[in-house]
């Protein structure tokens, strides 16, 4: 059945009945085989989705304003996969899954790193490398063994958000403190974020312990009494944040550990908030772009230019007037007059002292003793 | 083609194909395979779906975690470790005790429903079955935040009873407490229970009620004498239904369960989740499971000795 006149002879000995079963059997098989093997002869359809690395973030991350640069350059988007969080890319990427970029946390990047994930990057082939903001060049644990693992494109503040309203006595700035979190004034109005990086962490910084990270057993327990203490007075652990968010915009919350994007938009909504800079120091964290050890020697250039574009002061832009963070690249800052950096509750002047005056978010050393802790607290142990 | 290989014994390898045919023959007979060949499908997709994977967590239930990685040797110390801390029959204790009081609500709340759709519906029941089920129709997930949504603190009931001056300021026991765990349970599944309830309850024989009333029975003598103790099988199979499910449930306590309505899924979902400790977390799900299987054998042997007096 090669040509028309063929199919035309076919149909012809079909309706005269001249058509042996055999012959008709064979027609009907040409069909059926050529329909299996359509997907097959579109090869260039196919050949465009796996030109391109994978990256694997979170959601939000794939907008095409955050590569800009790689989609001038190739006119195709790369390939995206997204994670709820990192501990779901982690069972994935264990038990199979083989992307080629990744962006997680710093805090990630050690146990990453033993697990055998990551890739050293060579900062030599990243275009935007020296406009990164030094101290985030020297973010703990992103840079392991003489090798560079993780190179931070995004930063911010966790802190508290409070209701100026509500709480005026903590306005002034000398009266921040995470204290508020522990208010028996506001009991049933304060909210932490359930996790350990974000919310055994806080309690640590406020606990004094010298370094939250890495804490003795006893500094441990005196953590779990503070937890212990401060369970009855909070509304919830959570880890969306649309719950803190909306808590505190309906006065449901009072004061909320979050990130710093929290009073960028509720003040936008015109709600009397005020991010804190509490006395114990706020937490710094910082994530970053990672190269995969799965990606192909072909595919490795265009891995860089992926990274190259996440790193470029117009998706800076984009990160700080949309998402009201920090971006790591320098320049992208220059765009932005005081006052808009200042509602976004970012230092006009002083960036890099801004961010250094954070505790940064580091590998946590006795995770699970803490854990441990943390479910015991939250169970009412 | 393979049948007529199968009959003709003389067909390509003697032998072989003659094996085959007495093979084909005894399998014919015997209605017990028979049985399973229609079956096996479902058998094998249980098999390879919920056989496996139970076999897979009991395995892993007595290995331990070694650091990033396990170590496949067998050992009872994560049974050891249930027992070594408190948190874990607590909160196995207080999921049990949520779900009971879920389950009772539940029944207590279908029952009349049910009853409505049995007795006193006359004329197009499959539509009011049906009518009932659409709320199901939507997510799970959904129902939880249309319950978050009601219970909230700008609410429904608050703005509502606000809007009456009732109350000055939001309610704020309504929601993230055990309580708003209970009412979001029971309503998620109350489905499950109104059907089993409604079979059971169809099938009295309508008679017997006739029968009781011409005995001098009032109505309510009549309903616990006849109705009541005629629908306790679909009584218990709705308990049953809404009862083992719940125990293990992590979603609900999460959204609406605040600080204070943990329950044992939360903490099997951190094991296998952030906690980075599978086989522990292996070891709570069988625990729970054989708890959960215990105490129904238990309730439905004692509903069998109250049965037979």
């Amino acid at each position: 059945m090669q040509s028309k006149r063929d199919v035309q002879k076919f149909i012809d000995d079909m309706k005269l009945g001249r058509l042996s079963r055999r012959d008709f059997n064979r027609g009907l098989a040409s069909v059926g085989l050529g329909l299996v093997a359509a997907p097959l002869a579109s090869r260039p359809a196919l050949a465009a989705a796996e030109d391109h690395p994978t990256v694997y973030t979170w959601g939000g991350y794939e907008v095409p304003e955050m590569y800009g640069e790689y989609l001038a350059k190739y006119g195709e988007a790369p390939n995206f996969s997204l994670w709820g969080d990192e501990e779901e890319a982690e069972a994935k990427i264990r038990a199979g899954f083989h992307p080629d970029v990744g962006m997680p946390c710093s805090y990630k990047i050690k146990k990453w790193n033993e697990l055998g994930f990551l890739k050293p990057i060579d900062t030599d082939r990243l275009e935007h490398w020296d406009n990164v903001i030094d101290v985030l060049k020297e973010v703990p644990d992103t840079f392991i063994d003489g090798k560079r693992l993780m190179v931070t494109g995004w930063w911010g503040l966790t802190s508290v958000t409070f209701r100026t309203d509500i709480a005026p006595e903590y306005i002034p700035e000398e009266n921040h403190t995470w204290g508020i979190l522990w208010d028996p004034k506001y009991a049933g109005r304060l909210s932490m974020i359930d996790s350990l990086i974000d919310g055994v962490m806080v309690a640590a910084i406020y606990s004094g312990a010298a370094d939250p990270f890495n804490m003795t057993s006893e500094e441990v327990a005196k953590v779990g009494d503070l937890m212990r203490e401060q369970r009855p007075l909070l509304r919830f652990y959570t880890n969306d944040l649309t719950s803190w968010e909306q808590g505190l915009a309906s006065g449901e919350l009072v004061a909320a550990a979050s990130w710093n994007d929290t009073p960028t938009k509720l003040i936008k909504d015109g709600l009397p908030v005020m991010f804190m800079n509490p006395k114990e120091g706020a937490m710094t964290w910082t994530c970053g772009i990672v190269l995969f050890n799965y990606v192909a020697p072909e595919m490795e250039e265009r891995a860089y230019d992926i990274m190259n574009a996440y790193l470029s002061p117009e998706t800076g832009e984009y990160w700080i007037g949309e998402f009201g963070m920090g971006h790591s690249n320098i320049k992208s800052f220059a765009q932005f007059s005081s006052e808009e950096l200042a509602t976004r509750g970012l230092p006009p002047d002083d960036i890099p002292g801004y961010i250094s005056s954070g505790i940064f978010q580091a590998t946590i050393q006795n995770e699970p003793e803490l854990q441990a802790m943390y479910e015991e607290v939250k169970a009412g142990l | 083609m393979i049948r007529r290989l199968l009959a003709s014994p003389a067909g390509a390898g003697g032998l072989g194909a003659l094996l085959l045919e007495r093979v084909r023959r005894r399998f014919l007979r015997s209605p017990q395979m028979r049985g399973y060949a229609l079956l096996s499908p479902t058998l094998f997709v249980m098999l390879l779906f919920l056989v496996v994977p139970l076999g897979i967590l009991f395995t892993l239930s007595f290995w331990k975690q070694d650091g990033l990685f396990f170590a496949p040797a067998f050992s009872i110390d994560n049974y050891v470790a249930f027992f070594g801390r408190i948190i874990y029959s607590k909160l196995l204790a207080t999921s049990i005790g949520t779900s009971l009081c879920v389950a009772t609500a539940t029944v207590l709340l279908a029952y009349p429903m049910a009853y409505c759709l049995a007795f006193r519906i006359k004329r197009a029941k499959i539509m009011w079955l049906i009518l009932i089920t659409v709320p199901f129709w939507t997510s799970f997930l959904l129902r939880v935040f249309a319950w978050k949504i009601t219970l909230g603190y700008q609410g429904v009931i608050n703005s509502g009873l606000m809007t009456i001056g009732l109350i000055s300021e939001p309610l704020q026991f309504l929601l993230y407490n055990r309580f708003s765990l209970v009412v979001t349970l029971t309503h998620a599944w109350a489905a499950f229970a109104i059907l089993p309830i409604y079979v059971s309850l169809e099938k009295i024989d309508r008679s017997l009620l006739e029968a009781a009333t011409d005995l001098g029975d009032g109505p309510v003598a009549r309903f616990f004498g006849v109705t009541l103790p005629l629908s306790m099988p679909g009584v218990i199979a709705a308990f049953l239904f809404v009862f083992i499910p719940t125990v293990g449930d992590y979603v609900t306590p999460r959204l609406v369960g605040g600080t204070g309505g943990i329950m044992i899924g939360n903490i099997i979902q951190t094991m296998f989740g952030r906690g980075n400790n599978w086989p522990m977390g292996a070891a709570l799900a069988v625990i729970s499971m054989t708890t959960i299987t215990l105490l129904v054998i238990v309730t439905l042997w004692f509903i069998r000795k109250m049965r037979q007096r």
